[in-house]
């Protein structure tokens, strides 16, 4: 039987890397078997990886935990989003992400997306190597409230920019947030070719894509 | 002295005559433009329907693929020698080509190690090849795909023996070729199988990852051996143990799953009287002690752009450690000016050369590095670099 402090255990069992007691946590209130609500548990797991977050950028944690945390919440989330406000899902809305085009990497991508879903958004991945008509059209398609690029590669970075310039021929710029991360690129880069935010890394870009629906 | 005695007395942490420098030339764009080649666009060819079979049915004979792959080094270090450098990296591959419904080509490259390679070209319509993603993400099927393909597994030795055999025979009395062990052990564990799932089977499945890690650490050993018997007297471990900000995993995590490993390779170069050279991109700090506890005799890269300074690593691991590289291949080796690039040598010499155990290189690889800006690198070692440093 789940106690009121469940929040606290799942929280704990998160931060220890520990999926079995964290799903044993979550089983309990996915049965109504606790005297929390759905969303006291939801809150739970995003205060927990906010702790993530800071052990990454404190170098405390590497990628390595990083990675399995939002594992980790992602197993968790999906089972307890579909419980949310009555039975239904209810996203926070849809972010569509890539890797832009050149460039091949895509772990932070990944980590990205696992983390965006983990906080309750829908993501359409793009995938690498993705060309610019193909970011620009799936904010024609998807209508999302961000649009993620990740970049690693010095010499492709321009391809930020050119998405960037391609949504304001399309008249879409002022609709969508943009947000970008990877190691090539710098917050000064990223305010030079007129995205929104840069993410040092995906936690941050969360919770920037967070303050954006709560203004 | 000449480019052996140089390198060689560099790794022995002494004073050679000037400050030697290595080459880091593979990429296609970089030697086609040295040796004044026309790019081959492969992914063209790929992309006709008239030549995809034929190119698919000649790519997969061993004997065409090796015969094409030597001539391709062969070409690199021929462009090596052409620039100056008195080393230059040296990596055995063997692929197949196989169709993919998942790839825009229809057609991707497997490797050995159950790794699929997208095929790409450059804006002079050069071949990129990239690591892209698994073919094994559970355990089924990476148990299948080392059971179906352990013939290839010892061909692939042979074959790299053979490569490295052929070019320390014909370029060894120019050139020293770094001869490039088997892709680096964390490396090939986690590529075939997928970072997230790598990741994820460490904390839950610590029986299949060390069954992993044991796999490709007696690999990579026997691999190591053939690349010894071809002659090269320094062997390059590739393997990248960080990213920008830090290690994948912590020097802890790292240590358990992967340092007996290391020690091993270590061991086995120095049975042999050779060196060990280790290449690893990203932020390395918290690593450096490791390096030495493991028995690395020297590290290549110090990635720039991952905030990597060759006088901090130097005070740090002190004479060590041989240190090679670090010239920025983000801006400075693409675009940088020939002052830029004096400067740049000049401070590396500076921070790292002095009592020798410095060998002056690019960071990295990278298909947009430019040819001029590597002469001038070299050019400018060899005004400045002169030993005893006056810098
Ligand atoms: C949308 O919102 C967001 C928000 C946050 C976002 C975000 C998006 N995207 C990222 N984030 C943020 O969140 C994550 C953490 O929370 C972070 O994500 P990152 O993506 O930064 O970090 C990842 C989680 C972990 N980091 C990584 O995965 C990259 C690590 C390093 C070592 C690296 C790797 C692993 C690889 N590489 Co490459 N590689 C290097 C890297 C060294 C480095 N300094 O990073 C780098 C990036 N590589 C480089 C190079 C040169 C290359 N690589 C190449 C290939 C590869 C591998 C295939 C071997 C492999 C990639 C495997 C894969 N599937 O991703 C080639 C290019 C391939 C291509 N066309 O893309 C090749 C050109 C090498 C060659 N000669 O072929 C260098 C780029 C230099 C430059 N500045 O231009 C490099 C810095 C290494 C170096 N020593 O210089 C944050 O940035």
């Amino acid at each position: 039987m789940m106690s009121n402090k469940t929040p606290q255990k799942l929280k704990d069992s998160l931060l220890s890397l520990d999926m079995d007691a964290t799903m044993e946590q979550v089983d309990f209130v996915v049965k109504g078997d606790a005297d929390v609500t759905v969303q006291e548990a939801v809150d739970a797991v995003a205060e927990a990886l906010e702790v993530v977050g800071k052990r990454f950028q404190g170098g405390e944690w590497f990628l390595a935990e990083l990675v399995y945390s939002g594992e980790i919440a992602k197993s968790a989330m999906e089972l307890l989003s579909p419980l949310m406000s009555s039975g239904a899902s209810q996203p926070l809305g849809t972010i569509v992400v890539g890797t832009v085009a050149g460039d091949l990497h895509d772990l932070g991508k990944n980590i990205f997306i696992n983390y965006s879903k983990s906080a309750g958004f829908e993501v359409v991945d793009l995938g690498i190597d993705v060309p610019v008509e193909k970011f620009v059209s799936a904010v024609d398609e998807y209508k999302p409230l961000a649009l993620g690029m990740s970049c690693l590669l010095t010499i492709t970075s321009e391809e930020v920019g050119k998405v960037i310039e391609g949504l304001k021929d399309r008249g879409n710029r002022d609709k969508v947030k943009v947000i970008v991360g990877g190691a090539a690129l710098t917050e000064e880069f990223a305010r030079e070719v007129g995205s929104d935010a840069f993410a040092p890394d995906a936690i941050t870009g969360i919770d920037i894509i967070k303050k954006w629906i709560a203004s | 002295m000449d480019f052996k005695q140089r390198i060689m007395t560099a790794m022995n942490h002494e004073e050679p005559d000037q400050v030697p420098v290595m080459g880091l030339i593979m990429d296609p764009s970089t030697v086609n433009q040295i040796m004044g080649k026309e790019p081959v666009d492969f992914v063209a060819m790929i992309k006709n329907p008239d030549t995809k079979d034929s190119i698919k049915d000649m790519m997969n004979q061993d004997e065409f693929w090796n015969s094409t792959y030597q001539s391709n080094w062969n070409d690199a270090l021929e462009s090596s020698l052409k620039l100056g450098f008195d080393a230059n990296w040296t990596i055995y591959a063997f692929m197949q080509l196989v169709e993919d419904s998942e790839s825009s080509l229809g057609l991707v490259w497997h490797d050995v190690f159950g790794r699929v390679w997208e095929m790409g070209s450059d804006n002079k319509g050069n071949l990129i090849l990239n690591y892209s993603r698994p073919l094994c993400p559970t355990e089924e099927a990476w148990e299948a795909w080392v059971e179906e393909k352990a013939p290839i597994f010892e061909k692939a030795i042979e074959y790299a023996t053979d490569f490295h055999k052929k070019l320390v025979d014909d370029y060894g009395d120019r050139i020293m070729p770094i001869g490039c062990a088997a892709p680096g052990i964390f490396e090939n564990c986690w590529q075939p199988i997928g970072f997230v799932e790598f990741t994820k089977f460490t904390f839950q499945k610590p029986g299949f990852v060390k069954r992993v890690i044991d796999f490709y650490t007696d690999y990579y050993l026997k691999y190591l051996e053939g690349v010894m018997r071809s002659g090269v007297e320094v062997v390059l471990g590739g393997d990248d143990l960080a990213q920008k900000t830090g290690p994948m995993m912590s020097p802890e995590m790292t240590e358990k799953l992967f340092g007996e490993s290391y020690r091993h390779i270590a061991e086995a170069v120095h049975k042999r009287d050779r060196k060990f050279i280790f290449h690893s991109c990203g932020n390395i700090y918290p690593l450096l002690d490791k390096f030495i506890e493991w028995g690395f005799d020297g590290i290549i890269t110090m990635e720039p752009t991952a905030g990597v300074e060759l006088g901090k690593v130097r005070e740090h691991v002190g004479h060590k450690l041989v240190l090679i590289g670090n010239l920025d291949v983000s801006y400075l080796l693409v675009k940088g000016s020939r002052q830029e690039i004096e400067d740049a040598v000049k401070r590396a010499i500076k921070d790292a050369a002095s009592g020798g155990g410095y060998i002056l290189s690019a960071a990295h690889s990278h298909p947009y590095v430019d040819p001029s800006r590597l002469e001038w690198m070299v050019e400018a070692v060899h005004k400045y670099g002169k030993y005893p440093i006056s810098i």
